[in-house]
């Protein structure tokens, strides 16, 4: 495995494959996930903030003893790589910056969104919406958990007798978003290189988040009449499917294959003697569905004897799929993120020192480049000066 | 550009790919015009095949069911399918003339399982020097790692990475994404932003490279802020329902109708002023100062809940959208499949189009993709491949075989064609798409 890519460690902008590119970032929640990872492939990203600072800016967790605008959390993760400009929206500083930029990506309000789409812009625009930038909806409020129900993957996750549930906690919806507004951004950059000119990219919440669903199945529903909705943490297709209570948590236990079933059935048998799951039956996921009380039981009965982490390892020595339900703490100390050096050491003058996540996957030597989220309005002479800005824009 | 090209015109990439991570990216490329070739294989066809038609289980229907699924098109729309049975010498010869003349290899096969094949990285690199090889297991490429070994379908991988844990009630066990793989989509999201980059790479230096796409590490990523907060907090972040922090009230709400809600988030001190003004006409909710504030009003979430949802109760979830976001509420209804389907917005953008396939000639129903282009713009041309439908046209055009060489590739068993091409289908749900004038769009 010689060429086996590396997380690599700092290495000059020149050797990055998006050194050079110049963006300018306006957005809000649902754009700074993707443009952190941008940056850290050598794009140069600006944060144009409004005088408030950024909105990750005022989320919390916050690192103790620590308030906005600096000590978000939020922001210390995904503000990083990145400059921070602080100016209004229609200040000459920021007219200046968005004509000097490759790229820029935009969350226009309610009143702004018709004349964003009325625009034929010389660069890339991105322009990030709840619902889009036209339609009857077009001028409808967003967040992420009204992103989850307008996307159809909020009426499938919970249990049936409780309200649908979503990441919200995450801004999971906001991320996902974020990577279809920065991938629509690269297509663009692709077609400028044929064309020489820029163009609008229109993405909303609802039709990123809708490229999820296919699980959640409008075709699916359609195709065999069978209505969807939820089903609670295991799946109504099959036993075990979903997640089982252990000693100290939850796992989750996937079984399809008929090779997988063999080997847990040997296990349970063998931890609990009860050799009826040996039955030659039970192969068939159909079967076990029928069977889902005797099966569901058994398991469980494997299950809660043993701690999430020992059930991982002996079940993945067996060749069974078998995963913990981890927390931020566990994951913390995973030895395989471990191994790949996956996290990385960071420092930040109100954040203090701490890790972080570093590459979510790995390319060519010397890709990524990390640094810290930076202070509010920290770079404003310094990307004046390298962007040619004229004086009186600053004032 | 002339007018109709796109973006990805002349990219030729080659997929071996199961399921979700690998397919949705592959799509993508495909919607903006690249010629995205499937291997596939009869004796171990893509999972997604088997999740066929619960109509297509008859006798009659036997010998095209693969073909059937209503994933396919979500997941393989505009590529084309060739059919080679990779065990086989010949077929592996075939599959490495596609990928010399080829820009992109994607797959996520696990890497076992690529190195038994012998479509590893090493050997089609040395091959292609110019191939962009993009991976996406579970665990990683990298042997040394201790999880390199370790098996995970779809719904295993978002307890692992932290997302189960976050989800549900607080009273309750975690409720998980059980329903869909939310890890699959984004490392397809992520394999789209790691081959743009790689394209930029090659544009600079002329070499291709290796992506390696970790699912465990993409989703991971994610969860930055709270992985920090546990290191200096020592706070483990878990479920809450659907509260967060940062916006108070916010929940989803039970409407008139079966099983029918409404998602409302006050996003802010002014939102809350307009949504106490809807709640409660007297202005009396308005002026109770200890609501003002976000910190007021998540320490009163019990009581805004209850009066929330004796509003939304006596409404359907649509009336309780509308009138929230007049007064300049975020809401939303949760959208069911069936819902879902005439979703006004979604109709506007053309999110729903039937489009013919070789199997399905009047139209298979597709869901589209969210990168609108207003310049240079992709488009669904087919639906999914039947399989093996272009083994004959992407072996002559890009492998460079002549007729003879495929006829006995196929004769062989090492290449293979459509079965029963002349069997076509119609799904058994003609009358919607008629009816919201999608069938139309595909003649």
């Amino acid at each position: 495995m010689s060429t086996t890519p590396s997380h690599s460690a700092s290495h000059g902008a020149a050797t990055q494959p998006w050194s050079g590119l110049r963006v300018v970032d306006e957005g809000g929640l649902c754009t700074a996930y993707a443009t952190r990872l941008w940056a850290a492939l050598g794009a140069e990203v600006v944060v144009l903030e409004p005088p408030g600072g950024h909105p990750y800016r005022q989320l919390p967790p916050f690192a103790p003893g620590t308030t906005a605008p600096e000590g978000s959390l939020w922001w210390a993760s995904f503000g990083q790589n990145k400059r921070s400009v602080v100016a209004e929206a229609n200040s000459e500083l920021a007219v200046e910056l968005r004509r000097r930029a490759d790229v820029v990506l935009v969350e226009p309000g309610p009143d702004e969104r018709r004349a964003v789409l009325e625009r034929t812009p010389d660069n890339v625009l991105v322009a990030v919406t709840p619902f889009g930038l036209r339609g009857p909806r077009a001028n409808w409020q967003g967040s992420d958990l009204v992103a989850w129900a307008a996307s159809g993957l909020s009426y499938v996750t919970g249990f049936p007798d409780r309200p649908p549930v979503a990441l919200a906690k995450l801004n999971f919806a906001a991320h996902v978003t974020a990577m279809v507004a920065v991938g629509g951004a690269m297509v663009a950059l692709r077609a400028r290189k044929a064309t020489g000119g820029g163009q609008l990219v229109d993405v909303s919440m609802q039709q990123a988040n809708a490229m999820l669903s296919p699980e959640a199945g409008v075709p699916l529903v359609l195709d065999d009449g069978v209505h969807r909705s939820r089903s609670g943490n295991r799946r109504t297709v099959s036993r075990p499917f979903g997640l089982y209570p252990c000693a100290d948590g939850f796992v989750s236990i996937i079984i399809v294959q008929p090779a997988h079933w063999n080997n847990l059935a040997a296990w349970m048998a063998e931890a609990t003697g009860m050799d009826a799951v040996l039955e030659p039956a039970f192969v068939d996921l159909a079967t076990r569905w029928e069977a889902s009380e005797f099966i569901d039981a058994t398991t469980e009965m494997l299950t809660m004897p043993l701690t999430k982490h020992e059930l991982f390892v002996e079940g993945q020595r067996r060749n069974i799929p078998i995963t913990p339900v981890n927390t931020v703490a566990d994951l913390a100390v995973d030895p395989h993120l471990e191994a790949a050096g996956f996290w990385r050491e960071g420092d930040h003058p109100v954040v203090g020192p701490h890790r972080h996540p570093g590459a979510p996957f790995t390319g060519a030597e010397g890709w990524w480049h990390w640094s810290r989220a930076p202070l509010l309005d920290e770079h404003r002479h310094d990307v004046a000066s390298r962007w040619d800005i004229p004086d009186t824009a600053l004032a | 550009m002339d007018a109709g090209s796109r973006p990805f015109d002349g990219l030729r990439v080659v997929e071996l790919s199961i399921a979700i991570a690998a397919p949705s990216c592959g799509r993508m490329l495909a919607y903006f015009g690249a010629d995205v070739m499937k291997l596939e294989s009869q004796q171990h066809p893509d999972v997604a095949r088997l999740f066929g038609s619960a109509w297509a289980r008859t006798p009659e229907l036997a010998a095209v069911f693969t073909d059937t699924s209503p994933y396919l098109p979500e997941m393989n729309a505009n590529k084309r399918s060739v059919g080679l049975n990779l065990k086989s010498p010949a077929a592996l010869a075939a599959a490495k003339a596609l990928i010399a003349n080829a820009d992109v290899f994607l797959t996520n096969y696990s890497t076992p399982a690529v190195t038994d094949l012998g479509l590893d990285a090493d050997t089609l690199r040395a091959l292609n020097p110019r191939l962009i090889y993009a991976a996406l297991p579970a665990f990683g490429s990298d042997p040394d790692r201790p999880y390199y070994e370790f098996i995970s379908w779809g719904p295993n991988q978002a307890p692992l990475v932290g997302l189960d844990e976050v989800t549900g009630f607080p009273d309750q066990e975690p409720a998980g994404v059980a329903a869909f793989a939310p890890p699959d989509y984004f490392a397809g999201l992520h394999a789209f932003f790691g081959l743009m980059t790689a394209l930029e790479h090659r544009d600079r230096t002329g070499e291709g490279c290796w992506l390696d796409l970790s699912q465990f590490e993409i989703t991971v990523s994610a969860l930055g802020p709270y992985a920090l907060d546990q290191q200096l907090s020592g706070e483990v972040v878990t479920r809450s329902g659907n509260r967060v922090g940062w916006y108070a009230p916010q929940g989803v709400y039970r409407c008139t109708g079966e099983d029918r809600w409404v998602a409302v988030t006050v996003q802010d001190d002014g939102a809350w002023r307009a949504l106490a003004g809807v709640l409660d006409g007297s202005g009396a909710l308005a002026a109770d100062a200890s609501l003002a504030t976000m910190a007021g009003r998540h320490a009163a979430h019990d009581r805004l809940d209850e009066l929330l949802g004796a509003w939304t109760a006596t409404r359907s979830p649509e009336q309780a959208a509308a009138e929230l976001q007049e007064a300049g509420v975020a809401a939303h209804a949760v959208h069911s499949p069936e819902t879902q389907l005439t979703d006004l917005q979604l109709t506007e953008y053309g999110w729903y189009q039937a489009r013919p396939s070789f199997r399905f000639p009047d139209g298979d129903l597709l869901g589209s993709c969210a990168m609108h282009l207003a310049g240079t713009p992709g488009r669904w041309d087919r639906g999914a491949p039947s399989m093996g439908e272009h083994t004959a046209d992407a072996l002559t055009e890009v492998a460079g075989l002549d007729a003879d060489a495929i006829a006995d590739l196929v004769d062989a068993g090492a290449a293979f064609l459509p079965t029963a091409p002349d069997l076509k289908l119609h799904r058994p749900y003609e009358h919607v798409l008629r009816f919201l004038g999608l069938q139309e769009d595909a003649r």
